[in-house]
C-alpha cells in the first residue's frame, strides 16, 4: 500500500494516523509539495489529475480523497473504525466526514496561508473556521453530556480521524483553541489512543510517560 | 527608520533563488515593502517601495538584500563549496514571532526531548553537558563548540540513537549555521543553516538551508525531515511571552545550558541589533 | 482588574454575592492531570489540575524562556513546560530542570501564583486571596462555557441582567450565567443549569445559548 505523502499535510496525516492506530504499515512516498510543487508535476497529475495529496495506491486501486482512503483502510483492516453499529451511527460518521471537508477548506486554508504563504482571504477563512469549530464544540459538549467521548459514539471512528488534524492544527492558522473546552478534551482522548502518532505542530502527550528518574549510569559514562 | 538601528545595514534573505520569477515576490523587510524579482537576464533584483534598487547578493540558494549600506560582504559558509555535499533549499515557513527568537531557538538543544521527541532527543537523556561559548572578535561571530547531545534519530541518515556533536555559529543578527555529526562521513560535519527574514518585529519568514553528505536519501526526504523539525518548533515560537526577545537580564532565567543564548543576546545588545528585541524588562 | 468593591447582583430580589472572584472555567473542563489557558483581566493564566485533583491558576509563562505553561504537561503534582520540561510544583516553585537533572533549582525560580477555588462546578480565580469563598449555587450544575465576541455588558444585557452573576430563563430552564470579561472586548459565558435537567432540555438550552451568542455578536458587529 503506497501513500503519496507530505509531512506537513493534515490530509496526509489523517491516513498516517489511522494506519498507525490500526497497526498497518504504509509505504510512504514523499512528494515535494513545498517548495517543489511536485504534486502539480506530470507524473503526479497522471496519478491524480486534481493535483492534490494524499494519493493511495493499492493493487491497482488509486484513491485521491483522504476520507475515501480512511474508509478503505478501515473496511479492509479494522471495520470497527467505520462506525456502522446502527443506521444512526453510520449516518453520524458520514455527516462528520463531510464536515471535515469544511475544516480543510477553512482552518486548513488559513494554516496554509499563514505558514506556507498560500493565497487566500484570511479573515474570511478564519470566520468560516470559527463557525465550524463552534459547531464541533457544541456537538462534542452534547456528546459529553451523554457520556460519549467521540464524534459518533463511545469509541473513535474514521470521523474523528478525519476531523482531528485540521482542528488540532488550527492555531497554526491564527485560530486559538482556547474557547473550546470540549474540543480540547476530545483531542486529548484521541492523542491518548494506543498507537497514536504525531505530526509537526501537534506535540506528544508527555504526561502519558512517567517522570524519569536520574539519568541511567550507562548513558552518563557513554556521554563523558 | 531609526528604530532599525544597526540592523539596517545588514544582509537578509528575501527569496529562494530557484523560485524567483519575473513577476516576483512582494514582501517586507523590517516593515518596509520590497519587491524581489528576476530581470530579463534572470538576475535577481530587489527594489524598495519607491522603486529604488537595493543591493543584491545571490548566495546559498537565496537572494539577499539590505535596506542600508552593508560595510561587510555577506558571511561565507566554506563547507558549501566542498564537492560531494548536497545543497538543500528547504523552502519558506512563516512564523508569528520575533526573528531573534527564531534564531535563539535554533541555538538551543535542551528542548530536543520535549519538542522533537524521539527524533532529536528523548527522556531521560535530557542533560546538557558543559560546552564552550565565545564571541570571536576577529570574525565578529558567536560560536558554541563541544556541544553534545544524545539523539534517537539525529538525521535522516542516522540509524538508531547516537551522541551527536554540535557546533553553532551566529554569523548575522538573523542567521545561524550549525555543524553536527555526519553519520555517513564521521570525519566531516553536516551543515544546517537558518536564514531568517525579519518581516516585522514579530513576524518572520524562515528559510532553512542545508549542505549535507548523504548519498542515499531522496532530496524530498531531506527537505521533509528539516521541515518537520522546524514546524515542531513553530508552535513554541508563536507562544512565547513577551513576543520580543528580552535583552536585559531578569525577565528570563537562563542556566548553563543556555550559554549560547546568553552570548547571542549579549552580542545583539553590543551591536545595537535590537529590531525584534525588548530592551527594558516589562 | 477585579472590581472588588462592586458587589455583583445575583437576582431581582436584591440579594448580592460579594465576590472578589472571577469565573474562569468549569471544573469538568479541566480534568485531573491536565492544563488549560485562562484569563484574569490582563493576566494570561495556566489553569491546571494535578493528578490528585488539586486545581491551580498560575501565570501562563515559564520563567525560563517565556513559553506558555498552559501548553505544558502534568505529571503527578507538577506542571511542566512543553519547551524544556522545567517542572513546577507547590506554590509555583521550580523543582526540576531536565537539562541539569542533578541540580536543585534555586528557590527564586517561581511562577506567579493566583488564587483558584471551585464551587458548584465552576473554577474561580482571583489576583489576591479573597476573604470569602466563591459563591455556591445549590441545585445547579455547571453546563457549558462559551466565548462571545461581544462586550460583557452586552452579553449581560441580552440575558436581562448586569454584572457577573445573572439569573435568567433560557429554553424554559432557570439558569445562572456567570460572565467573565476577556481581552479584546470579548466575554466568557459560564452557564449553570438545574441539576436534574434531562438531555433533551439541555440540548435545547445549548441551542438557545448559541442563538443568543449569534444575536449579541450580530448586534455588536452592526454597531461597529
Amino acid at each position: 500500500m503506497i501513500l503519496y505523502d507530505y509531512i506537513l499535510s493534515p490530509s496526509c496525516y489523517r491516513v498516517r494516523l489511522l494506519a498507525a492506530l490500526i497497526g498497518r504499515r504504509l509505504d510512504l512516498r514523499a512528494v515535494d509539495v513545498h517548495p517543489g510543487q511536485e504534486h502539480l508535476s506530470e507524473p503526479m497529475l497522471a496519478l491524480n489529475p486534481a493535483g492534490t495529496i494524499p494519493v493511495l495506491s493499492d493493487d491497482g486501486l488509486v484513491l485521491t480523497e483522504s476520507t475515501a482512503i480512511l474508509s478503505y483502510l478501515a473496511a479492509r483492516h479494522a471495520p470497527d473504525w467505520l462506525g456502522e453499529d446502527t443506521p444512526a451511527m453510520r449516518a453520524r460518521v458520514a455527516q462528520w466526514l463531510a464536515f471535515s471537508q469544511r475544516l480543510t477548506d477553512s482552518a486548513g486554508a488559513a494554516r496554509a496561508h499563514d505558514m506556507l504563504l498560500a493565497p487566500g482571504d484570511i479573515d474570511a477563512l478564519r470566520g468560516q473556521a470559527t463557525k465550524a469549530l463552534r459547531e464541533l464544540e457544541a456537538a462534542l459538549s452534547a456528546a459529553r453530556r451523554r457520556g460519549e467521548s467521540f464524534l459518533a459514539g463511545n469509541r473513535p471512528t474514521i470521523a474523528d480521524i478525519a476531523c482531528f488534524p485540521h482542528v488540532a492544527l488550527a492555531p497554526d492558522g491564527g485560530l486559538p483553541l482556547d474557547p473550546y473546552p470540549s474540543i480540547r478534551l476530545w483531542m486529548r482522548a484521541i492523542r491518548a489512543l494506543d498507537g497514536f502518532v504525531e505530526m509537526p505542530g501537534i506535540h506528544r502527550l508527555h504526561e502519558l510517560k512517567p517522570e524519569p528518574g536520574p539519568m541511567p549510569e550507562v548513558i552518563r559514562k557513554e556521554q563523558a | 527608520m531609526s528604530e532599525l538601528g544597526a540592523m539596517r545595514d545588514q544582509w537578509y534573505p528575501v527569496a529562494m533563488t530557484k523560485q524567483l520569477t519575473a513577476q516576483g515576490r512582494d514582501t517586507l523587510l523590517m516593515g518596509a515593502p520590497i519587491r524581489v524579482f528576476a530581470d530579463d537576464g534572470g538576475t535577481p533584483k530587489v527594489t524598495d517601495g519607491a522603486g529604488r534598487a537595493l543591493p543584491v547578493i545571490d548566495r546559498f540558494g537565496h537572494v539577499w538584500t539590505s535596506l542600508g549600506q552593508p560595510e561587510k560582504d555577506l558571511f561565507t559558509i566554506p563547507e558549501v563549496d566542498q564537492p560531494g555535499r548536497r545543497l538543500v533549499d528547504v523552502g519558506v515557513c512563516r512564523v508569528r514571532c520575533s526573528p531573534l527568537r527564531a534564531v535563539e531557538n535554533f541555538l538551543d538543544i535542551a528542548h530536543f526531548p520535549f519538542v522533537h521527541t524521539d527524533i532529536l532527543g528523548s527522556e531521560p537523556h535530557t542533560e546538557v553537558e558543559r560546552y564552550e561559548v565565545e564571541i570571536r572578535d576577529d570574525v565578529d561571530e558567536v560560536w558554541a563548540t563541544k556541544v553534545k547531545f544524545f539523539q534517537p534519530q539525529a538525521a535522516k541518515s542516522a540509524e538508531g540513537g547516537i551522541t551527536t556533536d554540535y557546533m553553532y555559529r551566529v554569523c548575522a543578527p538573523t542567521c545561524s549555521v550549525l555543524y553536527k555529526t555526519c553519520p555517513p562521513k564521521p570525519e566531516e560535519w553536516d551543515v544546517i543553516a537558518l536564514f531568517v527574514q525579519p518581516l516585522t518585529e514579530t513576524l518572520c519568514d524562515v528559510w532553512p538551508y542545508m549542505a549535507l553528505y548523504d548519498d542515499d536519501a531522496e532530496m524530498t526526504d531531506l527537505i521533509h525531515f528539516q521541515q518537520m523539525i522546524f514546524v515542531q518548533d513553530r508552535s513554541v515560537l508563536e507562544n512565547q511571552l513577551p513576543a520580543l526577545l528580552p535583552l536585559d537580564p531578569g525577565r528570563e532565567i537562563p542556566t548553563r545550558a543556555d550559554m549560547t543564548s546568553i552570548a547571542y543576546r549579549r552580542w545583539l545588545k553590543r551591536h545595537g541589533f535590537t529590531y525584534g528585541a525588548q530592551l527594558v524588562a516589562a | 482588574m477585579i472590581e472588588s468593591d462592586a458587589p455583583v447582583t445575583l437576582d431581582d430580589s436584591g440579594d448580592t454575592v460579594p465576590t472578589d472572584w472571577t469565573p474562569a472555567a468549569l471544573s469538568d473542563d479541566i480534568p485531573a492531570a491536565s492544563a488549560a489557558p485562562g484569563q484574569l483581566g490582563a493576566h494570561d493564566l495556566a489553569i491546571w489540575r494535578s493528578a490528585s485533583g488539586r486545581i491551580a491558576a498560575w501565570a501562563d509563562r515559564c520563567p525560563h524562556r517565556g513559553m506558555r505553561l498552559s501548553h505544558g504537561f502534568v505529571r503527578g503534582e507538577r506542571l511542566s513546560c512543553i519547551y524544556h520540561g522545567w517542572g513546577y510544583g507547590e506554590g509555583g516553585r521550580c523543582v526540576r530542570i531536565p537539562a541539569h537533572p542533578e541540580l536543585a533549582p534555586p528557590e527564586a525560580i517561581r511562577v506567579p501564583v493566583f488564587s483558584a477555588a471551585e464551587a458548584s462546578g465552576v473554577i474561580w480565580v482571583a489576583e489576591d486571596a479573597p476573604d470569602s469563598p466563591p459563591p455556591e449555587f445549590p441545585g445547579l450544575a455547571a453546563f457549558r462555557s462559551l466565548q462571545v465576541a461581544a462586550a460583557p455588558e452586552a452579553v449581560a444585557a441580552a440575558l436581562g441582567g448586569t454584572g457577573t452573576v445573572i439569573e435568567a430563563t433560557l429554553a424554559g430552564l432557570s439558569v445562572v450565567a456567570l460572565i467573565q470579561p476577556l481581552r479584546d472586548g470579548a466575554a466568557g459565558l459560564h452557564l449553570l443549569a438545574p441539576e436534574d435537567s434531562d438531555p433533551a432540555a439541555l440540548d435545547a438550552l445549548s441551542a438557545a445559548v448559541e442563538a443568543l451568542r449569534r444575536r449579541v455578536e450580530a448586534a455588536e458587529e452592526a454597531a461597529a
